[in-house]
């Protein structure tokens, strides 16, 4: 095959050239690229058992094995203007768990932003990017300012939800227009979701802050999440309202369902279609004097029915966070409820994937400047689960994580 | 191109036109006691503290309005803000926006006073736009979604801001004025705010105008700009 190498060697030297005429392409004519790059490092202490990075049933992003310094997070993230109303944003980690690639994309989407007409704002997204429902992960890269680990319900949507698709969003910016509030609709239609719903029958609800990467996996091989498949040819959709009180008051409704044919299976993974739906809602109030409340809360179920098997786990999570800044520190302190059942009907009933527990999670953080970021947490988590028992685990377990983070950013807004 | 301590002296034509009236009075005797008076209103929150930062213009009911010359003006953006973040000119005046940031932005309104769009744009790539017609002009950025200030555009001869003792005065001819009071978070109508006041044969006159409602809470202003909000 003497032709190989030469052909490799063009390819490499093609992909060069065109990523070099994107990179001078985005610097010549979109003015307004923004990156980001930081790098999060922990010290951990952790009584937990063995993590769901580590193909193990515990609640919390580090078991008892894991040594004492991780790699929180390596990020990357760039967002350009392409012309005038269309801008390309992505957003690359890494995190040096047992995942399908070092490297992983969070979202990558393009946005269309028309100029606001009239009081009315119309925005389009397309490519991969999360539903609007987290009132928690506000921050760049879809991370929390108020601690390190998200509630069970963020956790679960970073973990198993993504759009992977369109959305379009339409606003009424009533404070524009000499009002108190906005009200804003959301649309969402989505493929690649078949897999969401496999972890919280397997798993349960879990406080981390592991992402999975668009197609990728979080996990070891075989025990990991790999929601993004796309194997029964049918679209999933959601649905949701957003009313705004000035910039102080945030409250969010959806509908979401991935419309999975729970019948489906992909004969050469072996993989089930999990048709999975919930409703959400979620209240954020801010005050002038450095004050947060979210109040979040999540109600659905997840079902497969493989031939002769219908299996249905219903599940709800709330939490509610409470959060104080002064000057650069930020205190918080959460409390997380959550519930997962199992409906497998006689004679094979086992209650397996029934879980239920709370948490408390209390974090400060501190912003020292521009680039540096210092986070101590400490989470505590109580729960039963089945299917912990039914690996000879304890059925009623109680696991506690201390984390100290280092973080610092780098990047063209940061000064 | 005039110089920057010019375009910020906003109303400066109608005070510097009431001063060379006043300097009439003082030189030119009886003439000059019927010209000019110092009027001075006071802007109060419904609980009695000084506002600062209303806009307050006055219209005089006897003479007809006789209309103040335009200015030059600069909206600039710092830090992902305007600055200033509200802004009251003359009918006619040109308004600049420079982009002072390193990232771009993309300043519209949709106001009926004036609809615009400026393209994508750092520095200063456009000519200052003019502003013909009186209203409340918002301002945003679409890249920005926080980024918000406001241009007022009045065609009372006199107008400007209360200070911090909450008060702003100006050299005015005497007879009689409508007063009416603004400000970007008022929950009240403009139209409950007015009076109507003589300035009479002394040399100053007072008018204390105390809002109904409390104003809408101002912004929340250290919440990270790379936070959804």
């Amino acid at each position: 095959m003497p032709k190989l190498p030469h052909i490799r060697r063009l390819l490499r030297t093609r992909c060069r050239s065109a990523a070099l005429i994107t990179l001078l392409a985005l610097t010549a004519s979109g003015r307004a690229a923004d990156w980001e790059m930081s790098l999060d490092t922990r010290l951990v202490s952790s009584d937990a058992g063995r993590s769901f990075m580590d193909g193990g049933l515990g609640t919390t992003r580090y078991g008892r094995q894991t040594s004492a310094i991780q790699l929180g997070r390596a990020r990357f993230a760039l967002t350009a203007s392409l012309g005038e109303l269309w801008s390309a944003h992505l957003d690359a980690s890494a995190w040096d768990d047992k995942d399908r690639s070092p490297v992983g994309v969070t979202e990558a989407y393009l946005q269309y932003r028309p100029y606001p007409r009239a009081g009315y704002r119309f925005r389009l997204k397309a490519g991969a990017f999360y539903p609007p429902i987290s009132l928690e992960n506000r921050a760049a890269g879809w991370e929390s300012p108020y601690s390190l680990s998200y509630s069970a319900i963020n956790t679960w949507l970073g973990v198993e939800v993504r759009t992977i698709g369109l959305e379009g969003q339409l606003e009424w910016l009533g404070t524009r227009t000499g009002h108190d509030f906005d009200l804003g609709v959301t649309a969402g239609a989505f493929g690649w979701n078949e897999g969401a719903g496999v972890v919280l029958a397997d798993n349960g609800f879990m406080l981390h802050d592991r992402q999975t990467p668009v197609f990728g996996r979080v996990g070891p091989p075989g025990a990991g999440a790999l929601p993004f498949q796309q194997f029964d040819g049918r679209a999933g959709v959601y649905a949701g309202v957003e009313g705004r009180w000035l910039d102080r008051v945030v409250l969010r409704v959806l509908r979401y369902d991935n419309r999975a044919d729970p019948t489906a299976m992909d004969f050469v993974s072996g993989a089930i279609a999990w048709n999975t739906r919930f409703n959400s809602a979620g209240l954020r109030v801010e005050s002038g004097t450095g004050w947060t409340a979210i109040l979040q809360w999540l109600d659905g179920e997840t079902i497969i029915a493989p031939p002769g098997l219908q299996l249905q786990w219903p599940f709800r999570a709330q939490f509610a966070l409470l959060s104080k800044r002064f000057g650069r520190h930020t205190l918080s302190a959460r409390y997380d409820r959550f519930r997962i059942d199992s409906n497998s009907p006689p004679p094979e009933f086992e209650p397996y994937g029934y879980q239920s527990g709370h948490a408390w999670t209390a974090a400060w953080m501190f912003d020292a400047d521009a680039h540096w970021r210092l986070a101590l947490e400490w989470l505590r988590v109580r729960s039963s689960s089945y299917n912990r028992a039914d690996l000879g685990g304890p059925p009623l377990a109680t696991e506690t994580q201390l984390q100290l983070a280092v973080r610092y950013a780098l990047g063209s807004r940061l000064h | 191109m005039r110089p920057p301590a010019r375009l910020r002296r906003i109303g400066c034509p109608a005070r510097r036109a009431a001063g060379v009236l006043a300097l009439l009075a003082a030189f030119g005797g009886r003439a000059g006691a019927v010209l000019a008076a110092t009027l001075v209103i006071h802007v109060q929150t419904p609980d009695g503290h000084a506002l600062s930062g209303a806009v307050v213009t006055a219209r005089p009911l006897d003479a007809p309005a006789r209309r103040p010359a335009p200015v030059h003006a600069v909206m600039d953006q710092v830090n992902r803000a305007f600055a200033p973040d509200l802004l009251v000119v003359s009918v006619g005046s040109t308004v600049a926006f420079p982009n002072s940031d390193s990232v771009s932005h993309q300043i519209y309104s949709f106001s009926a006073a004036k609809r615009f769009r400026l393209p994508l744009y750092r520095g200063k790539p456009y000519p200052p736009l003019q502003f013909d017609q009186s209203g409340v002009i918002t301002l945003g950025c679409n890249i920005h979604d926080d980024m918000l200030a406001y241009l007022l555009v009045t065609d009372a001869p006199y107008f400007g801001r209360t200070d911090a003792q909450g008060a702003w005065s100006a050299d005015v001819p005497r007879g009689r004025y409508r007063v009416s009071i603004w400000h970007p978070r008022l929950r009240e109508s403009e139209a409950d705010l007015e009076r109507e006041l003589t300035v009479g044969d002394a040399d100053r006159a007072d008018l204390q105008l105390r809002l109904l409602k409390s104003l809408q809470p101002a912004p929340i202003a250290d919440r990270p700009h790379s936070w959804d909000y």
